[in-house]
């Protein structure tokens, strides 16, 4: 399949996809009911998307294309009400968070459709090992040129994005210590990590796409797990490194800061990318994972030591003005307290101490879902 | 030879449940059967062999242990019990409180015009009302099953054994108190007992989680201390002449409540309560005698069949409303098929007061035997059929 002309779209313009656990209100193990719940669903319009992944215990919604933090929010809650309304009638319990602290991958159900089954029949466990729920947020670009620009300018901040969603500390019962460990269980498919360094579409398309297409190895952009990914066909850009967050109120505040940081990119005032940024991406990528909003980075260029939450505090300062003009403050507020209060991920291994159990760590996931 | 003959008596059980396993686990593999129906089936063949070996009194070792193991699996059943969901879903309530009364209508109805004393249709009418609970959830851990089709059957069996229990009282009492008493009172007398039992299962549902809280061991010792919990509630109900059945369920209900998670490890107990099974479901059988089970195959046949078309019909009726397809509302109420160890163990307890149903009432037995081979495997299929177990292929 050849790869379709970069759709144009209006810039800035915002969407999101949250991939969420559906939880057993006996054991809070993960219970394959997504079946039963997009039936109920069915049946009444929807406020959103609503779509099945991969294994029957997930399912992924998605706001309408958006441009104003504030509309997105209301979206979104709009969506979380609608679903947790349905959670209720089937006895299902709906949450967000990275992975599910305690669920056996071998007894992941894959969901009956061809693509999934076909995934699944290519990766084997890794299919299965699949079950972590990300949120991707897409953002809207004038032309192809702008999009991989945005995707390459963007690498510096990809840790932000992982230490204030982070919300996966805890993998098959285990405390992995890494805030999210999500990340880890993308990194495993080999069409994982950054995209090529090239910032013109049409020798993206021809010197890249065209020629993987020619191997066999990757059929359309779906088979790209990249952190950030052009999807032509919408005209986005989407980030996917995000864990989902416990709420939809941090899911609206890390979109809008992803707005506010491409509208501050296009006016191209930051040093132009470089493929030496990449030298210390995986290296950030890995402290933000490990150590959340700990972590410490190294600029790209200028090989100085971070304090990522400094860095974090220091870019959200910088952002207020782009936040101000799109309607976007109140959603980096959220983040400025985050920065303060701790990640998801700090939150539930408070809840794992509170409760002494990994159970009453997801029964408390579902309770902030419902409300936050 | 006297000897000889005496030592086999004295192997009757351990051998039936020997062998009983055996046949569960290499049948289950070639046809997938659940292991359960084929449990009772060498439980019945063994007792028509040899019936000196499998008799049992009411307070008999072997009634107490399968006592025992229905408690466990009470427990276990009322664990998986959400009341928070009962009220958020009003349907489910309703469709259960409807398939029961209609099970109830239909199948006295039924026994009335075959010209059966009114007292007896009573009794039988109460018993069809139930489901099996260890039958319904012994099919569910095994298949592995999980979707609206598993959650809603086990909700409706809570709902539909709890009715039958106090239906089957109040027509007990009545039995009794025929001569002196009068209907209010066996109703009272019926509450009491049954808000006895539901208190004293409540009470150990909060006080064990209570004290797994203090000990600070919640996620390794739950099992172990709720295993004695049931151990300790079943005897206790025995003394206290109360229904074991509805306190070991409370006692389940309770402790979900109170919210001490068990692992998914100790699904059924771990192998004590596998063995103890076992031997609850031969044990079920071994009441019934070949005989009867012929004489009353043809009424018990058109019970079974007003039974399951009622329960299927009245569930499915509902489903929409409640929130599900017709066609898993439809195979809701075919899972809904096993009736056999709750109507055994309720028998064996009320033998005492003069009440030998299952050896006056032929029909009983042939239901009792048809739906413990068959109940099961209807549940499986309509879990199958509703797409709720994994693939076979990925397994």
């Amino acid at each position: 399949m050849p790869l379709p002309p970069f759709k144009s779209s209006t810039p800035l313009s915002m969407g999101v996809e949250l991939e969420l656990q559906l939880v057993s209100l006996s054991d809070y193990d993960l219970t394959a009911s997504s079946p039963d719940l997009l039936h109920l669903l069915g049946r009444k319009p929807f406020p959103g998307n609503v779509t099945p992944e991969i294994t029957e215990s997930m399912i992924e919604i998605n706001s309408d294309v958006q441009h104003q933090h504030d509309a997105l929010l209301v979206q979104l809650e709009l969506v979380r009400d609608t679903l947790v309304q349905a959670g209720e009638r089937l006895n299902i319990g709906i949450c967000g968070g990275g992975t599910h602290p305690f669920q056996k991958w071998t007894e992941r159900r894959i969901y009956a459709k061809p693509r999934f089954k076909e995934v699944s029949a290519l990766y084997g466990y890794l299919a299965k090992q699949f079950t972590i729920f990300g949120q991707h947020v897409h953002i809207g670009c004038a032309s192809g040129d702008d999009a991989l620009y945005l995707l390459h300018a963007l690498s510096r901040y990809v840790p932000h994005f992982i230490a204030l969603s982070s919300s996966s500390p805890f993998v098959q019962a285990n405390d992995t210590l890494f805030n999210s460990a999500r990340l880890n269980s993308v990194f495993a498919f080999p069409m994982s990590g950054r995209a090529p360094f090239l910032l013109d579409w049409a020798s993206f398309e021809r010197d890249y796409f065209a020629k993987m297409e020619h191997t066999g190895v990757i059929n359309s952009m779906k088979d790209f797990y990249w952190d950030i990914r052009p999807k032509p066909e919408y005209g986005t850009i989407e980030l996917r490194v995000c864990d989902t967050p416990l709420t939809v109120a941090r899911a609206a505040a890390l979109a809008s800061y992803l707005q506010a940081l491409c509208a501050y990119l296009l006016e191209r005032r930051e040093a132009a990318p470089l493929e030496d940024d990449y030298l210390v991406y995986n290296y950030n990528r890995f402290q933000a994972c490990r150590f959340g909003l700990d972590g410490t980075l190294v600029h790209p260029q200028t090989y100085e030591s971070l304090s990522l939450r400094e860095d974090i505090l220091t870019t959200l300062r910088r952002m207020a003005p782009y936040g101000a003009a799109l309607g976007g403050t109140a959603g980096l507020e959220h983040l400025v307290a985050v920065t303060h209060e701790g990640s998801d991920a700090h939150y539930l291994r408070q809840q794992f101490a509170r409760s002494g159990s990994a159970e009453g760590m997801v029964a408390a996931a579902i309770q902030r879902f419902r409300t936050g | 030879m006297a000897d000889f003959s005496r030592i086999v008596t004295a192997m009757g059980w351990p051998v039936a449940i020997i062998l009983a396993w055996l046949a569960g686990e290499v049948l289950h593999r070639w046809t997938r059967l659940p292991r359960i129906s084929l449990y009772g089936l060498v439980g019945f063949l063994m007792a028509q062999l040899m019936p000196d070996s499998f008799s049992s009194g009411a307070s008999s070792t072997v009634t107490l242990l399968a006592n025992l193991a229905f408690g466990l699996i009470l427990f276990e059943f009322g664990y998986r019990i959400n009341l928070h969901w009962l009220r958020i879903n009003p349907w489910i309530a309703v469709s259960g409180l409807a398939e029961s009364a209609a099970t109830f209508a239909v199948v006295y109805l039924i026994s009335h015009l075959t010209q059966m004393p009114p007292l007896t249709s009573l009794l039988l009418a109460s018993l069809a009302m139930s489901t099996s609970p260890a039958g319904v959830l012994r099919v569910i851990n095994e298949s592995d099953s999980a979707g609206q089709v598993t959650e809603r059957v086990l909700h409706l069996v809570a709902i539909n054994c709890v009715l039958a229990l106090f239906v089957f009282k109040v027509v007990v009492g009545f039995w009794v108190f025929q001569t002196s008493g009068s209907l209010p009172q066996a109703v009272s007398h019926s509450l009491i007992e049954l808000g006895g039992a539901a208190l004293l299962g409540g009470l150990l549902g909060w006080l064990v989680p209570a004290l797994l809280r203090q000990l600070g061991a919640l996620a390794q010792d739950g099992t172990l201390a709720f295993a004695m919990g049931v151990m300790l509630l079943v005897l206790l109900a025995h003394a206290l002449d109360v229904s074991p059945v509805l306190a070991t369920l409370t006692f389940g209900l309770a402790a979900r409540h109170s919210r001490v998670m068990l692992s998914r490890t100790e699904r059924n107990f771990g192998a004590i309560g596998e063995l103890l099974a076992i031997l609850l479901f031969v044990f079920a059988a071994t009441a019934l005698e070949w005989e009867r089970v012929l004489a009353g195959a043809a009424l018990g046949a058109v019970l079974v069949l007003a039974r399951f078309l009622v329960k299927t019909g009245v569930v499915m009726l509902f489903a929409r409303a409640g929130g599900i397809s017709w066609r898993k509302g439809l195979l809701t109420g075919v899972a809904l098929a096993p009736m056999s160890v709750f109507v055994t163990l309720l028998l064996e307890q009320t033998r005492y007061v003069g009440i030998v149903l299952v050896d006056e009432l032929a029909a009983l037995a042939a239901m009792t035997l048809l739906l413990e081979v068959l109940g099961p495997v209807l549940t499986q299929r309509a879990l199958i059929w509703a797409r709720e177990t994994p693939d076979e292929e990925e397994v």
